[in-house]
């Protein structure tokens, strides 16, 4: 019971952070929280098969996919916050209130004998009770799970997999063709520009800025072009951070 | 060490369910190596001969299950080691699952009226409207990976309508949910509004089936198992702790109603018919609310059935509202799917009202009536978005209910089966649905609860009157000159027009078999 009331305050203000967070990143953190201090309650009631299963399985593998996504993809798009139905944000917290006063009434009024039963379900050892369990009374369940995860692993496939239609070019192909594209229109054959380069952040948003200052639009991906989401980082951004470094002394 | 004891199956009952998921794994193996070109009749082959083959042997299960001794009429037993209960009602609605999807199979497989192309998107991972999305149509992409998750959806829906464990049920309500989610965002026009729904349907049954797990550790910890013998059990016999199994039994109902299309869990339920593929939406629409009402009787009747007094006016409440938001609801559409997805809601309630007619612990009245209410509604919905496929203009389906006037003078036989499939929706004697209403409307005025019938059958006349004018503007208006063309029906589409409206007719006519056979499932067993 101890542990249990020294993380629940923690988890309840982890989850209303994973709530409330404006960033994505705070709230995969404070998700991570819950989900550790969720562990640490498994084992302090006896199950260290779930405890162990739960760092691995989600704050291991789980909460570190969500972090290198939100960090690879980079894009904290705002959230519109507009209400498209008028009063629903209030109506939804009044709600949700009165649902949480409910569900601890509920449950405060009945849970109040002591816990049992944990001896008895631990008794020939806690991973052998629980294969006793997954193999016996749940093994339908257990293999209706089967069919859970090929239907996902078969959904993700559907929706995101494009099939190639044309072949394949070859390197030779593509470096004939950005030459070919020069020869008559002009465009540059190289890579493009990387961004950040001699500005303020080298995060992908932000542009690199050429030596006179100017800002290199190609050197933002598309897709965050497309979306308004470039990081306004030119020449006077530049300058504040110097005079920033160099008090009193104009860079120029 | 202790020896574990190797789990006792009763392959002979569960055969039906091995037999669709072996088929399901099957599909996804072809989809791996069979080549792009007869991919797709192969695939379509493949699901339909899966369904009839678990159809057969649900039919062999169902001659060799024995009728019990006691009061009450029941058959069958409990299997898995008491994850399922294969017994009346669960072969019955196994029956009722694979016909209907029989149906929806076709319907899936049908390529004749696009243009050659199934009625599902050429690669899913192109954005819309892309230059990408036209190159797959260039390439006559198709994508036959929806056969293999319309099974496994299926084997979702059996599992779900069969288990007599809360356990089992949650894993079974995620194996129905999961396909149906990405089914809903691969429709080949307006991927827009598809893909909207589809993540509309995702977000609102992630927060439903929450809110059942929720549930079932809530009553987990009331009755000491998960098991609906021991939640009963535990009713039965324990006084404390109240408020503990109230509140895991409306959380439960939640998860469930939400799967019913229930008032107040029911605005997902127009978005997500309209923008999910038609074939989609006629499965869905039939097969889901068919398994979703039997495990929600199966809950109530078999845990919960000796607290009634305690959720029975919540049901009634819900029952009245559903049946009034949907009725009311579908008067206000101007478009077919939505319209059909308001009545659908309104047939929810219609349901309810019979099954929390019941009396005493067994439900066999209420049960049964539920069963052949959801085969008539079944047959008549599948029937009816069938032909909304075939009512098409230049950009795919037109749904614009205005655009539909005066369908009748230039195909009077499509609309004549749309206008039974609505006279049938409607109530309307010598159709299914007439049956359908007057069983679960007798049922529950046995149970006393005339209030409820008395709001029902006004409903269902405000009801009536609106499909009986959406079968006027049909018939008697003039056709507008802009009006949709209508397409040549493929083989696929006809039969199973022709199949929904003879067996509307036929439900209506002589219901006797049928009737005969839900009343014969008896009681759930436990």
């Amino acid at each position: 019971m101890t542990a249990f009331w020294v993380l629940a305050p923690f988890m309840v203000l982890a989850a209303l952070g994973l709530v409330l967070a404006r960033k994505a990143v705070h709230a995969a953190l404070c998700l991570a929280v819950v989900m550790i201090s969720l562990a640490v309650l498994y084992a302090a009631q006896g199950a260290p098969f779930l405890f162990a299963v739960q760092i691995v399985v989600y704050t291991g593998a789980i909460m570190m996919l969500f972090l290198f996504v939100l960090m690879l993809v980079g894009v904290e798009s705002a959230e519109s916050l507009a209400e498209s139905i008028p009063g629903q944000r209030i109506g939804a917290v009044v709600v949700a209130l009165v649902f949480g006063a409910l569900g601890v009434v509920g449950v405060a009024q009945s849970v109040t004998g002591a816990v049992v039963g944990v001896d008895a379900a631990n008794e020939g050892g806690n991973v052998e009770g629980l294969a006793a369990l997954m193999f016996g009374p749940y093994v339908l369940a257990f293999e209706a799970t089967a069919a859970l995860l090929i239907t996902a692993v078969l959904g993700a496939m559907v929706l995101a997999h494009r099939e190639r239609l044309g072949r394949r070019l070859t390197q030779r192909e593509v470096a004939e063709g950005r030459l070919q594209d020069y020869a008559h229109h002009g465009t540059h054959p190289g890579q493009l520009p990387t961004p950040g380069v001699f500005a303020r952040h080298n995060a992908v948003d932000t542009p690199a800025l050429l030596p006179d200052g100017s800002v290199v639009e190609t050197s933002v991906p598309a897709p965050l072009r497309a979306r308004d989401q470039v990081r306004p980082g030119d020449r006077s951004e530049v300058d504040a951070v110097a005079r920033e470094l160099e008090p009193g002394e104009d860079p120029r | 060490m202790n020896e574990i004891p190797a789990p006792v199956l009763e392959w002979d009952l569960i055969a039906p369910l091995m037999v669709l998921g072996a088929v399901a794994v099957v599909g996804v193996l072809l989809e791996a190596f069979v080549p792009r070109g007869p991919r797709f009749v192969v695939q379509a082959s493949v699901a339909i001969g899966g369904v009839v083959a678990a159809l057969g042997t649900t039919i062999w299960t169902a001659t060799r299950t024995d009728v019990l001794d006691g009061d009450v009429l029941a058959r069958g037993q409990v299997a898995a080691e008491g994850a399922l209960s294969v017994d009346g009602p669960s072969l019955f609605t196994w029956g009722l699952l694979l016909v209907l999807a029989l149906l929806s199979m076709l319907l899936f497989a049908e390529r004749r009226l696009g243009g050659g192309l199934s009625a599902f998107t050429g690669r899913a991972a192109d954005a819309p409207g892309s230059s990408g999305e036209a190159e797959a149509t260039r390439h006559r992409l198709e994508h036959t990976e929806v056969f293999p998750l319309a099974l496994f959806a299926l084997l979702g829906m059996m599992l779900f309508a069969a288990s007599t464990d809360l356990l089992m049920m949650f894993v079974a309500l995620e194996v129905l949910s999961l396909p149906l989610y990405v089914l809903c965002g691969l429709a080949r026009r307006r991927r827009l509004l598809s893909q909207e729904a589809a993540l509309k349907y995702f977000l609102l049954g992630a927060f439903s089936s929450a809110f059942f797990l929720y549930g079932v550790a809530l009553v987990y910890g009331y009755a000491g198992g998960f098991g609906l013998a021991e939640v009963a059990d535990a009713v039965a016999s324990r006084t404390q702790e109240r408020p503990l199994l109230l509140a895991g039994v409306a959380l439960l109902a939640v998860g469930l109603l939400f799967k019913v299309g229930a008032v107040p869990f029911h605005s997902w339920t127009p978005d997500v018919y309209q923008g999910a593929p038609t074939p989609v939406t006629a499965f869905m629409a039939a097969g889901t609310k068919a398994a979703a009402v039997v495990a929600l009787a199966r809950v109530l009747l078999v845990a919960f059935g000796g607290a009634e007094w305690d959720w029975q006016p919540a049901f009634w409440a819900v029952a009245a509202l559903t049946m009034l938001v949907g009725a009311v609801g579908s008067i206000a559409q101007g478009d077919v799917k939505r319209m059909l997805a308001y009545s659908s809601i309104a047939h929810a309630g219609f349901i309810l009202v019979g099954v929390v007619g019941a009396t005493g612990g067994d439900g066999i009245t209420s049960v049964s009536s539920a069963l052949f209410y959801l085969t008539a509604y079944g047959v008549a919905t599948i029937g009816a978005f069938a032909v909304v496929m075939l009512v098409r203009d230049a950009s795919g389906e037109s749904t614009d209910l205005d655009t539909w006037t005066g369908l009748g003078r230039r195909a009077p036989w499509l609309a004549g089966a749309f206008a039974l499939f609505m006279l049938s929706f409607a109530g309307i004697p010598l159709t299914a649905g007439f049956i359908g209403k007057w069983g679960v409307f007798s049922a529950a005025w046995a149970g006393g609860l005339w209030p409820l019938v008395v709001l029902g059958v006004l409903v269902s006349a405000v009801a009536a009157f609106f499909y009986v004018r959406v079968v006027l503007t049909m018939f008697f208006d003039e056709p507008r000159p802009d009006g949709p063309l209508l397409a040549v029906p493929g083989a696929m589409t006809t039969v199973v027009v022709t199949v929904a409206a003879v067996a509307t007719v036929a439900l209506g006519v002589m219901p006797g078999p049928v009737l005969d056979l839900a009343q014969q499932a008896g009681a759930f067993v436990r």
